[in-house]
């Protein structure tokens, strides 16, 4: 029984690491972008969408606000600073951490240094009845299927549209699709776009059962590095089996092991590192 | 210009000497700090001038030792003799751990590092038992040998001083020896130094060792400078600022890591009792270095012409980028 509470568990956090990595593993594959910035445009999305709710009191505009006002602030970013620096990757990792520092103190000035958490909305509150007589919390359920949803989305985007064509061509060989016509530079906003919408989103849906508190960005942050380390940098289909091996293992850890449950996550890293330092699915280096 | 740097030298040797007849105790720590965190942003410059890897966890390794020496000094009584020769070991073998890095390059390298590094910050956070979580150890008494303890500010200083001054001649005898160049060749071209018979693999993994020994021992000497050590030692958030030291300063040299140390400590002495986001400060310098001087004061100066004649290795004076030499 609790093996099974525990894997929803898995899948929940998962389903949440995945909506962050993927923008990660997508923006670095076809931009040749490491973007630190990240994990605090998470946690930026989940207070927009906090105070959205504390307006509002509706999660689905915050879901909305949270995520594109994200992806507006990843424009200027990206415009202004990041495309400056080439494909300097050294770079880009400090630059992005700088912007971070910056928006992180603008964050504590306005939301504070309390650990702040998300109202759910009403109809994903309490428990739900499973098959076998479990009962789960219904808003995790709904996270887990809200993930694999965009999951699916994402994948039939990337592997089975034109556009979806054009940005694997992209991720192999930019010159080319720039060359064949194809206007590369709006691809690339558009993805970009697509990423932060993603992790803005991502903040608000975790915000509902991780807390919001400066420090958060640099914590998921982290855990998203390893399941795209785990998953091989690039590739949508290693962020997927990534972010589930994390959320699983993570979930296990904190139940069997809990005082070595920060380490346990770091474990699969570690053994991949050994033996396939390109990660799951990713390209010889 | 060789012969105009000779005089220069006496001259910093002659003002660090003197140093605790004219400074006050808030300059003299000020001081020992930036040599502490040169000699940390030593260890980044190491690997990032020498083999163009980047690593993020140089932190982890500077709060083993630094840990080490708290936990069995405060906690196990053990006098400084055993602590320190302990400290230091402990920062190796993590480092022979954490070698498992160099496997990877470019990018990866650089994620891999600021995982494992969290990996040493989150268990000095919660394994409270034994190193007392968020609030750190405190009440690390001074270094003392056999009835010797060392207690005044200036005293220890000159143990930095000898320390660090070591730790560089050491440093400046190794990149100039056939395995630095070694090195660099690696960084020009891997695939070159491979065809020409060199362990590849080897060689990364022992400078990577070599880096974290070095930060190792400035963990040492931060220990007994700060008396106290607590997670926010092993942060990710000091790796980076190290890093940003190195890139201040200016890569390849060994001078550039003590200026970055001392722009960035004395910058924010200053800034912090004006204002109170020094996190926005903070973040402007990143920014600002890395879209306008990404080679650093020293690469400012050369441009302007002052100082003349480059440095001993000659391609480091610019940021390489971890991709190259594929």
């Amino acid at each position: 029984m609790n093996w099974i509470l525990q894997a929803l568990n898995g899948f929940s956090l998962g389903a949440l690491l995945f909506l962050l990595a993927s923008g990660f593993t997508l923006t670095f594959g076809l931009l040749r972008v490491v973007s630190m910035a990240h994990g605090m445009y998470y946690l930026l999305g989940g207070y927009i969408g906090l105070s959205v709710v504390w307006f509002t009191g509706n999660f689905w505009l915050a879901l909305l606000a949270g995520g594109s006002s994200i992806a507006i602030l990843n424009y200027f970013v990206n415009r202004y600073l990041i495309r400056r620096t080439g494909e300097n990757h050294l770079a880009q990792v400090l630059l992005t951490v700088g912007v971070v520092l910056i928006l992180a103190d603008i964050a504590l000035t306005i939301w504070g240094g309390d650990s702040l958490s998300l109202p759910p909305p009403a109809f994903a509150r309490g428990p739900i009845e499973l098959p076998g007589n479990i009962f789960y919390p219904k808003y995790r359920f709904l996270l887990i299927v809200f993930g694999a949803i965009i999951g699916a989305v994402l994948w039939i985007f990337y592997r089975k549209t034109q556009i979806g064509a054009i940005v694997r061509a992209g991720v192999e060989d930019r010159e080319m699709v720039n060359a064949m016509g194809i206007n590369i530079d709006r691809l690339f906003t558009l993805v970009f776009a697509l990423a932060a919408f993603l992790a803005g989103m991502s903040g608000v849906a975790g915000g509902a059962f991780l807390s919001l508190y400066p420090g958060a960005e640099w914590e998921i942050l982290v855990l998203a590095l390893v399941v795209v380390i785990v998953g091989g940098l690039g590739s949508l289909e290693g962020a997927m089996v990534g972010s589930v091996i994390v959320g699983l293992v993570d979930a296990y850890a904190r139940w069997l092991l809990p005082e070595f449950s920060h380490f346990a996550v770091f474990a699969p890293m570690a053994v991949l590192l050994l033996f396939r330092p390109q990660g799951l699915f990713g390209k010889e280096a | 210009m060789v012969l105009r740097k000779w005089p220069l030298l006496f001259c910093a040797v002659a003002a660090a000497l003197f140093a605790p007849l004219y400074l006050g105790p808030f300059w003299l720590s000020l001081l020992m700090q930036i040599l502490i965190f040169g000699l940390l942003a030593l260890s980044v410059e190491l690997l990032l001038g020498h083999i163009g890897l980047f690593s993020v966890c140089q932190a982890a390794f500077f709060a083993v030792s630094a840990y080490t020496v708290a936990i069995l000094q405060v906690k196990y009584g053990q006098p400084t003799i055993v602590a320190v020769p302990a400290g230091l070991g402990a920062a190796i073998i993590l480092s022979l751990i954490y070698g498992i890095a160099v496997r990877t390059s470019g990018v990866y390298f650089i994620l891999v590092t600021i995982a494992l590094g969290h990996v040493f910050w989150g268990i000095s956070w919660t394994w409270v038992s034994f190193t007392n979580g968020e609030g750190g150890i405190t009440n690390v008494p001074a270094p003392a040998v056999g009835s010797l303890t060392i207690t005044s500010h200036s005293s220890y200083y000159y143990i930095v001083l000898a320390v660090v001054a070591l730790c560089v001649v050491g440093y400046r005898t190794l990149t100039r020896s056939p395995f630095g160049l070694t090195l660099r060749g690696i960084r020009e071209s891997e695939s070159r130094m491979r065809g020409l018979g060199y362990n590849i693999a080897a060689h990364k993994y022992t400078a990577f060792v070599l880096a974290g020994t070095l930060s190792g021992i400035a963990g040492l000497l931060y220990i007994y400078f700060n008396r106290f050590v607590s997670p926010a030692n092993a942060e990710f958030f000091l790796s980076i600022e190290v890093a940003l030291m190195v890139l201040v300063g200016g890569t390849g040299t060994i001078l550039g890591p003590f200026i970055g140390s001392a722009i960035m400590l004395g910058l924010r002495n200053y800034v912090s009792a004006y204002i109170d986001q020094w996190m926005i400060v903070m973040g402007l310098i990143f920014i600002i270095t890395m879209l306008w001087t990404p080679d650093g004061v020293l690469g400012v100066i050369r441009r302007l012409g002052v100082w003349g004649r480059t440095s001993h290795n000659q391609p480091g004076h610019r940021t390489p980028t971890p991709e190259e030499g594929k």
